[in-house]
């Protein structure tokens, strides 16, 4: 079976964003990137399968600028088999544009079983996996929770408000990752980062489409007011009573 | 050598009887055996991958002479400690003895009555009896305290007690004989009594006077049956040997030698490890990936198990024992070596032994799983205790962080509370998941300069202050950083901190076996430390201490590095810090010994004498554990980041130890030991205060003098 997984490196979301000069671009200074991660549990995820399904191969495909090779060699070192780094100054904001580049790119690579995370963990958009569905005329399951495949067919589950949604679907086929498909993404081991180093990761330009979406403008949200401690015990119970309803006005 | 009447056999051939004849083939065979099985078992260390232990031979030998001859580490343990020594040097004088008698057995004439003038002959005839009274006392203490009241440290399924009583019993026969020799020889030979016997040999000659009734025949016959008797135990006994634990007879003076224990060499740094290098996998999982060493430590330990004893995880009832550690690395090279190497009298019979049935399931074991378990090796806190207390200078963490290596670097497994860890020292420089930009947040208001803002003046501090992740980052731990630099600032010492361009060092990865995580983090720090070429470090974070004082140079990062407890114990001894001179009531304070500063740095006196200059009315209690034989606060080896969920806390164990001291305040000088005490505290409901030593000292700055307006972030 051969697998494709696209992922996406993002900046770490625990940093303290700042706005860049063009005020509609965050500032990468001092910022740490990693994987997305639920790109990271469909790696996961993608390489349980092939550990399951003898003779499979995974290629993980990402877009961007060199520095996305880094996180191509993480997931060569998580056991990847090949990497492609579809070469682009950034990544624009417009999925379909790198949808279109993705399914360049995929079309005529023989994929049973095309990966995505849910969403990238940055933009939070959660479309470029479909629209590449689209774009190739494949089936298409979102928000997998659980993912088995039977020769040529799959089967899916996806977690539903209240209950649990079963699917089948004939390969090849699109699919994206929830968080619970797989327990935990594997920590790439020394060995399996020395292995990555001698596989292969071809870069090649991205056949990126038309961009249709352009964001103009970026701001932080309002800063919260620091705490305040009204007094200790029973007697600061009158005074937060009085802040409560004529400062916060929840009362 | 001419000694008055006495006739003086020289020629020998002549003299040899048909006895004489009979012990030579005995000897001859007993020796070549012994030798047969040297060989084996040396054959069976190059199954380990080499290593350089030649280097400074003259520490070395030193070594020798104090751990080895002179037994200063078996002498730490009162009781059984004095009578192994004592056992020890009675052999090494009785060996002396046993010599004479083996080559009296080839050539009778022999003496050492005729290389010794009389009055030093007789003193070494009197020491032989001495001796040999004072291994027999000690033999019957040892031989009662196996069979009858047995210490915790010798009960466990990996002891060899029935070997131990043997090994015991032959002792004490080799002693009796001795004398019964000697006695029946008096009886029987009355033409030497008058000079080979009398006050130098009390023992004999008194048993001897009392067998008077034998006739000289009987006396002459029970002689050579004990003579007999007391040489075939010898060469038993030696060729017994290397087939049992007493091994470690022989290989404990090899191993002290070669040890790196106490030096030379670093103490305590972990081995270095060449990331580029082509190798198959990383660490060991099995004996091959161990190096000759760690397996000449299987071989000359001798199972006492003071390592045990005096582990944090085993006395609070984890899986993780030292001794077993060292153990299971011997058994398992046993049980591997003929596969390896082969059997020595075969040639090529690795080969052939690798084709016999039950082969294979010998090789598909290893060291790493079938015979340690992963539990036992995160259990430890790499807090030494063992290495310091082994009389025969084994390295035992060394096996467990080779070993975690190998579990983390080739096999990714570790616990799970493991992986944020390793995430956030990876995407946040710390431990923890706090934001990087918040790291010199206790610095606001502070007046500190920052390296950076120095070098923009063109200014390059005196020292660096390294403030670590725990002071930058915990909250308890801030307030230590903040008394530190006040401290600092109030003895106008030119200090900088990074602010936020420092990040952690890696330690915690190292210990942790995540060698690759460590080495990123450490190189990334040195290129830190170099680029504003900083010279002088001081740190109040053991860890820190001892990671880029004494392993940074392994990457190439040199600097001096200074732990504050000796820094503050100079400043105050130059007198540099104001001081008040009211010091209120006299306080009852315990100090906490930190392993990375004790065990690891021998910084046992700084910590000590800053508190009690501070604060000359403080009286100074110790603990049942201190000092070198201090234990673990339990957050060691990277357990900080482990959940403890099995037996008693370790860090319990030692709040209620140090509360029994009925101190009123617990110092530390560690901000990971500070953790441990104030959550042993809290959950013991003890009324005890825990205080940094560098807080005590703060807490006593005179106010009049202060440079600054600190107020204290808290
Ligand atoms: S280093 Fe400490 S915790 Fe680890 S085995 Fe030795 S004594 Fe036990
Ligand atoms: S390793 Fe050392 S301390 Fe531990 S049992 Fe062996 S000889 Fe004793």
């Amino acid at each position: 079976m051969k697998i494709a997984v696209c992922i996406k490196r993002v900046p770490d979301m625990g940093a303290r964003f700042k706005i860049g000069a063009d005020g509609a671009s965050i500032d990468e200074t001092g910022l740490k990137f990693d994987m997305s991660d639920f790109d990271e549990w469909a790696v996961e995820a993608a390489l349980q399968l092939a550990e399951k399904h003898a003779g499979s191969t995974v290629t993980v495909i990402s877009l961007g600028p060199d520095s996305v090779q880094e996180t191509l060699r993480k997931a060569l070192a998580m056991g990847a088999d090949a990497a492609v780094q579809l070469k682009a100054e950034s990544v624009p904001a417009g999925g379909f544009a790198v949808a279109q580049a993705l399914a360049a790119e995929l079309k005529d690579g023989g994929y049973d079983l095309i990966l995505f995370g849910r969403l990238a963990v940055d933009s939070a958009a959660g479309i470029t996996g479909p629209m590449v569905a689209e774009l190739l005329g494949l089936p298409c399951a979102t928000a997998l929770c659980k993912l088995d495949v039977q020769g040529t067919s799959a089967t899916g589950e996806r977690q539903i408000e209240g209950g649990v949604e079963q699917l089948a679907f004939p390969l090849p086929a699109v699919c994206t990752i929830d968080q619970g498909l797989v327990v935990q993404a594997r920590y790439p081991s020394l060995k399996g980062i020395m292995a990555a180093k001698k596989k292969p990761l071809a870069s090649k330009p991205a056949a990126l489409g038309g961009v249709g979406v352009t964001i103009t403008k970026m701001e932080l949200p309002a800063e919260r007011a620091a705490g305040r401690i009204v007094g200790e015990g029973a007697d600061a119970v009158p005074e937060l009573v009085r802040l409560l309803q004529t400062e916060a006005k929840v009362l | 050598m001419d000694d008055g009447d006495r006739p003086v056999v020289v020629s020998t051939g002549i003299a040899m009887t048909g006895q004489n004849v009979a012990f030579l083939l005995v000897l001859v065979v007993a020796v070549s055996f012994f030798s047969y099985s040297i060989q084996r078992a040396l054959r069976t260390l190059r199954v380990g991958l080499p290593e350089q232990r030649l280097d400074a031979p003259g520490r070395r030998t030193w070594n020798l002479l104090t751990i080895g001859f002179a037994q200063s580490k078996i002498l730490r343990e009162r009781g059984a400690g004095v009578s192994h020594a004592a056992v020890f040097w009675g052999f090494l004088v009785l060996t002396a003895g046993t010599a004479e008698i083996l080559l009296q057995g080839v050539w009778p004439g022999f003496g050492y009555e005729h290389l010794l003038p009389r009055p030093l002959w007789q003193l070494f005839m009197l020491s032989q009896e001495v001796f040999a009274v004072i291994v027999l006392a000690a033999v019957s203490w040892l031989l009662w305290r196996r069979l009858v009241a047995p210490p915790k440290r010798l009960q466990g399924e990996e002891i060899h007690s029935t070997e131990a009583v043997i090994i015991l019993g032959v002792i004490a026969a080799l002693m009796v004989t001795l004398f019964t020799t000697g006695a029946f020889e008096y009886v029987a030979r009355e033409g030497v009594r008058a000079t080979h016997f009398g006050w130098f040999r009390p023992i004999a000659t008194a048993l001897g006077g009392a067998f008077g009734a034998l006739s000289l025949g009987t006396a002459e016959t029970l002689r050579d049956v004990s003579w007999w008797a007391h040489a075939l135990l010898v060469l038993g006994f030696l060729n017994f040997l290397p087939y049992g634990k007493h091994f470690h007879v022989v290989n404990s003076l090899i191993n002290v030698w070669f040890s790196n224990t106490s030096g030379p060499g670093t103490v305590g740094a972990m081995k270095p490890m060449d990331l580029e290098a082509e190798v198959e996998s990383f660490g060991a999982s099995d004996v091959e990936q161990l190096t000759w060493k760690n397996l000449l430590d299987g071989y000359a330990c001798t199972e006492c198990g003071r390592c045990t004893a005096a582990c944090p995880a085993n006395i609070t009832g984890k899986v993780l024992s030292p001794r077993k550690i060292v153990t299971d690395t011997r058994d398992r090279l046993r049980e591997k070596a003929p596969y390896v190497v082969g059997e020595l009298d075969v040639e090529g019979s690795a080969e052939a032994m690798r084709l016999a049935p039950g082969a294979q399931a010998v090789l598909d074991n290893r060291l790493l799983d079938n015979w340690i378990t992963e539990a036992e090796l995160w259990a430890c806190t790499s807090c030494r205790a063992c290495v310091q207390e082994c009389p025969v200078s084994i390295d035992q963490l060394e096996i467990i962080n080779e070993l975690r290596r190998a579990l983390v670097l080739n096999e990714s497994r570790f616990p799970e509370e493991v992986l944020p860890t390793f995430e956030s020292l990876e995407r946040n420089g710390s431990p923890w998941a706090f934001s990087p930009a918040d790291r010199a947040q206790w610095a606001e208001g502070l007046d500190i300069p920052t390296m950076a803002e120095k070098l923009e003046r063109g200014e390059r501090p005196e020292i660096l202050f390294w403030v670590g992740c725990m002071g930058s980052f915990d909250d308890r731990a801030k307030k230590i950083t903040v008394a530190f630099a006040r401290i600092l600032q109030a003895a106008n010492v030119d200090f900088a901190i990074l602010g936020q361009e420092e990040t952690c060092h890696g330690d915690p990865a190292r210990r942790l076996g995540n060698e690759y995580l460590y080495q990123v983090l450490a190189k990334g720090t040195i290129e830190t430390l170099d680029r504003y070429e900083v010279k002088t470090i001081v740190t109040f974070c053991p860890h820190c201490f001892h990671q880029m004082g004494n392993e940074f140079p392994q990457l190439g990062g040199n600097y001096e590095v200074i732990h504050h407890s000796t820094y503050i114990e100079r400043l105050l001894e130059a007198n540099l810090v104001p001081l008040q001179t009211e010091h209120g009531k006299r306080l009852t304070m315990a100090y906490h010994d930190s392993c990375y500063l004790g065990r690891y740095n021998d910084v046992y006196d700084a910590p000590r004498e800053t508190l009690r200059r501070a604060l000359p009315v403080v009286n100074l209690v110790e603990p049942a554990r201190t000092k070198s034989r201090g234990l673990c606060c339990g957050a060691g080896g990277g357990r900080m980041f482990i959940d403890e969920k099995e037996g008693k806390r370790i860090n319990i164990e030692r709040t209620e130890e140090l509360v029994a001291t009925g101190a009123e305040t617990i110092a530390v000088a560690c901000p990971f030991c500070m953790t441990m005490m104030v959550d042993g505290v809290a959950k013991l409901e003890a009324d005890v205060n825990v205080l940094d030593i560098s807080e005590v000292v703060a807490a006593q700055l005179d106010p009049a003098h202060e440079r600054a307006p600190l107020v204290a972030g808290d």
